[in-house]
């Protein structure tokens, strides 16, 4: 009994294994951070996590400059300057009808959004233009963002076939299919 | 004065309203110290916006929190903690991590009424009077400016304009002071209510014309009074160049705030209404020559003319919570505070003319020095309304006139009687929308009535020819109207438009009240371009 127990996990654990895999690669073209993400099968919805990151406002600057966020989170933003601030975005993914403003609000607090959208958000403050950060919402929970190199890594993505999007701040958007099964490889070239 | 200088007296002020624009701007030196657009402080440069005037009355630093804004951080000119050493040390200080400069060059396209010309009608036969072109390309004021924080709450900012209209060397020096702020705290009096300013600067001006956003300078803030000077002395002898758009040189005090509540300014500045450059005497020690002349002096007398100010911002926020904040939380993100600015002021100075006459045996020469004072009162408001803000200033003139007196029988003055006041009044009101962040429309009436503008002939009305061959308008005072639009391609570039409408004139034969060309106008299109960096 005992023994096939254990032959039965070892089992499972292969199944699993061998349909979770990664997708890596790297982003050249472009200096500084990039972002990749899965984007969603057709059909396919993920529950939204739980965890409200925090995007603040201080010394006159978005921090961090790029949050990636699965799609249905809740960003907390925050207000740490001593000077008036806001947080506007003039569109979400570019589509220009999901503008929206969430007003003014004093140092030490934070008002909350959930972004039910998919895409790149450019956040903007209206009385300081040169202020600038982006909310990259995922469809999925599968994203990475890149490192100095512009290498990444997408880990734990179930076997199949996907449409993977590399974004850059100022770039194209570029897509490409990719297959996962085990370690999948996918570069990007974005150009502006 | 003779005909022919009356018109190049004309023409140089019809150039003068073209081209004398403001002589510094904003600061693109605290754009680069604190990594922020010019927007942060400015509505359209250089029109600050409430927390422009914030960090201005925090003596160009963030009114709270500064050192956690600076991207460049000071240079450190001794430790913090030498001041506990003072004062067996220097007291410790910094300057700014990047050289705090910034430059500024506008220029301008005119296009003038073709009817100008028409001011020549008035020349004795034969004379070639100047020619006024319709179009002109003129470029304008290239300024140099610096300012920033010293620490310690120390302020300063010169600001010199390197060339105007195209010529090396002709500007002038603009502000150069240095500015103690919240000098308060060592009496223990409320915070910023002592601020001690001293140098050469603006006076504490309801609406700054050093730092305008206007194409065209403010009339009535240019309006000098000086009178004809009749050799026989029966009338005016006032000559009085002083106009509140000029520097003050000396000492200011003031406390409050700009963007709310009180207000308050005390200068005491330099006496010159002469309007003459300073004077070099040889051997006669000055402050830049030492024993031996120097640069001169500025003053025309002993005495030092006085300037107050007070004035009083409502706030007419409804939402209490940032009522008390430099700037009001708007739906929409942060704006200006919904204001009312109700302010007063007063200039009291003395100007001082100097006439060769004779002593009271009527035969020794003498220099006979009257003093006449003159004031110049008014009050102002500004009013804000989200994009929309209203404001104006009503200002009055008066200078006594001390008419030198020759008794019977003599060649020369022996001392002086009391003539006939020479007074102006008028003002402006100015109407700025912000049609778009970068569209800012303006709308203006300007409007003075001048003694010295009878007298000189340009008062008079149809039925009533002036008594000189002159140039008038058809009413008793001078009115401009100017619409506007200013476009900002960049927050430190700027494209302007003014159309300034005057009222019809009409031109009379020398020595005649025989009306020459019927009434027109001479109105100007005048646009701008300047940019700041």
């Amino acid at each position: 009994m005992k023994l096939s127990l254990v032959l039965a996990a070892i089992v499972m654990t292969l199944v699993v294994t061998s349909q979770a895999g990664t997708i890596s690669g790297k982003v050249s073209g472009v200096a500084g951070e990039s972002v990749v993400y899965v984007d969603a099968p057709a059909g396919k919805t993920f529950p939204a996590p739980t965890q409200q990151p925090v995007i603040d406002q201080k010394g006159l600057m978005f921090q961090p400059h790029i949050l990636v966020v699965q799609q249905g989170t809740t960003v907390q933003f925050l207000n740490s300057d001593s000077v008036a601030h806001n947080v506007f975005w003039p569109s979400v993914g570019g589509n220009k009808k999901l503008t929206h403003n969430l007003g003014t609000w004093p140092k030490g607090e934070k008002r909350p959004f959930k972004f039910d959208n998919p895409g790149a958000v450019p956040l903007l403050c209206n009385v300081h233009p040169e202020m600038s950060g982006y909310v990259v919402v995922s469809p999925t929970p599968y994203f990475a963002t890149t490192d100095k190199s512009g290498e990444y890594k997408i880990e734990n993505v179930p076997d199949g076939s996907y449409t993977v999007t590399a974004w850059h701040e100022g770039a194209k958007n570029q897509s490409k299919p990719v297959s996962v099964a085990g370690d999948s490889k996918a570069d990007f070239t974005l150009s502006k | 004065m003779d005909t022919r200088r009356r018109v190049y007296l004309c023409v140089g002020l019809t150039l003068t309203v073209i081209l004398l624009t403001t002589s510094s701007s904003a600061i693109p030196a605290f754009s680069r110290q604190y990594g922020t657009s010019c927007a942060t402080c400015h509505v359209d440069f250089p029109k600050l916006n409430d927390f422009g005037k914030a960090f201005k009355d925090a003596g160009f630093k963030f009114p709270k929190d500064d050192e956690t804004f600076i991207k460049v951080p000071p240079v450190m000119l001794g430790s913090p903690a030498q001041s506990e050493l003072w004062p067996h040390t220097i007291f410790p200080g910094t300057i700014p991590g990047l050289p705090p400069i910034g430059l500024r060059f506008n220029q301008f396209f005119e296009v003038t009424g073709k009817n100008a010309n028409n001011f020549n009608s008035q020349l004795p036969g034969g004379t070639v009077g100047p020619y006024i072109p319709r179009t002109d390309f003129q470029p304008g004021f290239f300024s140099i400016f610096t300012a920033g924080n010293f620490g310690s709450d120390i302020a300063f900012w010169v600001d010199d304009d390197i060339s105007v209209s195209g010529a090396n060397a002709n500007g002038t020096l603009g502000d150069a002071y240095l500015r103690f702020v919240n000098v308060s705290r060592f009496f223990k009096l409320p915070t910023d209510s002592l601020t001690v300013k001293v140098g050469q600067f603006e006076l504490d001006l309801p609406f700054t014309q050093a730092r305008g956003y206007d194409i065209s300078p403010y009339d009535i803030y240019s309006q000098a009074n000086i009178g004809a000077q009749n050799p026989a002395y029966p009338t005016q002898f006032v000559n009085n160049s002083f106009t509140l758009a000029g520097p003050g040189r000396g000492i200011e005090i003031s406390g409050g705030h700009h963007y709310g509540g009180y207000r308050y300014a005390i200068a005491v500045v330099d006496q010159n209404t002469s309007g003459t450059p300073p004077t070099t005497y040889l051997n006669v020690p000055s402050g830049t020559g030492g024993s031996n002349g120097g640069v001169g002096y500025f003053s025309d007398s002993n005495f030092k003319d006085l300037y107050g100010r007070f004035a009083y911002r409502f706030n007419l926020e409804r939402d209490p919570a940032s009522r008390h904040e430099v700037q009001a939380a708007g739906a929409t993100g942060p704006r200006d505070h919904t204001y009312l600015t109700l302010g007063s002021y007063y200039f009291y100075g003395r100007s001082v003319q100097r006439t060769s006459g004779l002593l009271s045996d009527g035969t020794t020469p003498t220099v006979l020095t009257a003093r006449e004072p003159f004031y110049r009162v008014g009050g102002d408001f500004d009013f804000n309304y989200r994009k929309l803000d209203i404001y104006g200033l009503y200002m009055y003139g008066h200078d006594k006139d001390i008419v030198p007196y020759i008794p019977p029988g003599l060649e020369g003055p022996t001392g002086f009687i009391s003539g006939n006041p020479a007074t102006f009044s008028g003002g402006f009101i100015q109407a700025d929308y912000m049609v778009y962040p970068w569209l800012m429309t303006i709308v203006r009436w300007d409007r003075v009535n001048s003694t010295a503008d009878y007298l000189n002939g340009i008062g008079a009305s149809a039925s009533n020819p002036p008594p000189t061959p002159f140039f008038s308008p058809l009413s008793s005072v001078r009115n401009r109207f100017t619409p506007g639009a200013q476009f900002l391609i960049h927050a430190n570039i700027k494209a302007s438009f003014e159309y300034q409408i005057r009222p019809k004139q009409v031109v009379y034969e020398p020595g005649t009240n025989i009306q020459l060309v019927s009434p027109f106008r001479t109105n100007t299109a005048t646009a701008a371009l300047e940019f700041v960096y």
